[in-house]
């Protein structure tokens, strides 16, 4: 399976060459256009009950489409919902990735899409949601961000501060807690951050640029009321 | 720092200065003496034996499910993660006693970290529980609030356009005995209402269906057909009175903000009372196919009866009138589709007639036969 990411920047496609009878996983909706050897099939992965309690935890969506090269090699064009940035990942079959609810968009056949319950206070105050993505496995994953994607390498014990919200993935050596972001509950709202993640490596984190509940919330001042 | 071997399947991740953030693949060996770290060939990189006295251990990880080994001195430390289970057990029954105790320290700290999590749920999901319950249980003081704050105003804009929207399909007999004798029961019953809010209307409708209903805002509707069932004009007054007290009671708008639930409830006792005709038409709450709850039922019917009996009208009327169609119905009373007479039903009003002083009825001033006979050929025709 090859890869490569067309139009980098706010709103990239990924382009993924599939040879005879390869498959890749995608995001249900994920397909823009595909070679007319592509089969698409819908799929629930992780069977009934790994799907229901997917949607019904991480609110992904319940199906995969599964795209088979089932006629012979051919291409297909992915691409995610928001405008944001693309990053593929090569899975070694020892890092795992945890990965925020939006940010899956396709990988290879071999990867295993796990539902995971986090913390309470990771849950309710992580901006992820109680249930993220646990992606394992060997193979490729690509994932899609709100905005632009940035990469954060953690050494050893090495700490790193990420606002809630801005999580796209975090390999499964790192871990995390939940803090205030000023030292004053008060001063920690006023900032505008409110909470924060705490990170420690070793590892690496990948954030997005831009907050979607902010952006929500910004859009929504426009829309007109109607009564 | 041993020689090269033939590379392995990497089992565990290496962590240092100068290896990928992600953590470099390599293969963990343990010996009855300590551990061997060898890496792929190509990274150029030799094997490296470490004595178990050499190395210390901690749990690691999103949910500290890895076991971090780690080795050499600032800056210079070097550290494996160890995920496979089975590794991780060869590791503990490898290990020396002073290691041991570190680890049991170590899985005691992942065991209270995990059962803090798990009472935290716990204590959130009974919380949550507990609240839904008290919901539960507080609902109709909940409901009885916000009824409370609703304005009459409100309440009769409400039922009037159902009201109105009705009587354009079922348009209303104007005059005639049976419309005389329905007002004189009314204005009787209304007259002996104390500090009677409501201006009522009750307005008759030619139907062959046996029905009579209250909207709220004190619009009631009696069907032509129920009227022709009545044997007496108290088995109507008894019908009228209960409706009148649905409406007295504000039995619909209760049910009304029950059905349209907790969000608007809690809207309407914060001071957001003009949003409910508004929330009614988005969801569309039928005024006309609304049923009533059986403690509304019995209010009605106790409520009822005693305001026939300070308004001088023999109150068994209501009960011979809901026997009597209870023993006949067989479809086309749609009134007792809302007011099922169970035995039940029948003991509690009696038990309340026998508790009620005994006063002399008043007789109204129109004959019964007088509207019966007026019904019929207006049935026939129609």
């Amino acid at each position: 399976m090859k890869h490569e990411i067309l139009y980098p920047g706010a709103f990239p496609m990924v382009r993924v060459e599939l040879a005879a009878g390869e498959t890749i996983k995608a995001e249900s909706g994920a397909m823009v256009a595909s070679s007319p050897t592509i089969d698409i099939e819908s799929k629930m992965e992780g069977g009934f009950l790994g799907a229901l309690s997917r949607k019904l935890l991480t609110g992904e969506k319940f199906f995969f489409q599964t795209l088979r090269a089932s006629r012979g090699a051919g291409e297909v064009l992915l691409a995610p919902t928001v405008p944001g940035e693309i990053v593929i990942m090569e899975l070694d079959g020892l890092n795992e990735y945890m990965v925020q609810k939006d940010g899956f968009l396709a990988g290879s056949e071999s990867i295993k899409i796990e539902s995971q319950m986090q913390s309470l206070s990771r849950g309710l105050l992580g901006g992820e949601g109680f249930f993220i993505l646990k992606v394992s496995g060997k193979g490729s994953l690509i994932l899609n961000s709100f905005g632009a994607i940035h990469k954060v390498e953690l050494k050893p014990d090495q700490e790193y501060i990420v606002d809630n919200s801005h999580l796209v993935a975090w390999s499964g050596t790192t871990s995390y807690h939940i803090e205030r972001a000023a030292s004053g509950w008060v001063a920690s709202f006023t900032s505008g951050e409110g909470f924060v993640c705490r990170f420690r490596g070793p590892g690496v984190v990948y954030i997005q640029s831009r907050n979607p509940g902010s952006f929500g919330a910004w859009v929504r001042q426009f829309i007109p009321v109607s009564e | 720092m041993g020689s090269a071997t033939a590379p392995t399947s990497p089992n565990a991740l290496c962590f240092s200065d100068g290896l990928p953030s992600t953590g470099l693949p390599c293969h963990v060996e343990i010996s009855a003496d300590g551990l061997t770290v060898r890496f792929d060939e190509h990274n150029g990189l030799g094997d490296v034996n470490l004595p178990f006295r050499a190395l210390s251990v901690s749990a690691g990880g999103l949910n500290h499910d890895q076991l971090v080994v780690r080795w050499g001195t600032a800056p210079s430390t070097q550290t494996v993660y160890l995920k496979d289970p089975s590794l991780i057990r060869t590791f503990r029954s490898a290990a020396p006693p002073e290691l041991m105790k570190e680890l049991d320290a170590t899985a005691a700290a992942v065991r209270r970290a995990r059962s803090r999590n798990r009472m935290a749920w716990g204590i959130t999901a009974a919380a949550i529980g507990a609240l839904m319950v008290g919901i539960w249980f507080s609902m109709d003081l909940l409901v009885g609030w916000a009824v409370d704050r609703i304005p009459l105003d409100w309440e009769r804009r409400i039922g009037e356009s159902a009201y109105q929207d009705f009587l354009i399909q079922h348009p209303a007999v104007k005059d005639g005995p049976a419309v005389a004798a329905v007002q004189e029961i009314s204005e009787r019953l209304i007259a002996h209402i104390p500090g009677n809010p409501y201006t009522f209307e009750v307005a008759v409708v030619k139907s062959e269906v046996v029905n009579a209903f209250a909207l709220p805002g004190g619009y009631v509707v009696v069907f032509t057909a129920l009227l022709q069932q009545a044997e007496n004009a108290e088995e109507v007054a008894g019908v009228l009175s209960h409706e009148l007290n649905h409406v007295l009671e504000r039995h619909a708008l209760q049910r009304i903000v029950k059905q349209l639930g907790l969000v608007t409830t809690v809207g309407i006792i914060i001071g957001d009372q003009q949003g409910l005709a508004r929330v009614m038409k988005q969801i569309g709450v039928e005024l006309l196919s609304l049923k009533f709850g059986r403690s509304q039922e019995t209010e009605a019917d106790v409520t009822g009866l005693q305001l026939l009996h300070r308004s001088h009208i023999d109150p068994s009327g209501m009960i011979t009138f809901f026997q009597r169609m209870t023993q006949k119905e067989r479809g086309g009373v749609e009134w007792l589709s809302t007011h099922p007479m169970s035995a039940g039903r029948a003991q509690r009003l009696e038990a309340e007639i026998a508790r009620l002083p005994k006063t002399a009825a008043e007789p109204f001033t129109f004959k019964w036969n007088t509207v019966q006979d007026a019904l019929r050929p207006v049935a026939v025709r129609g």
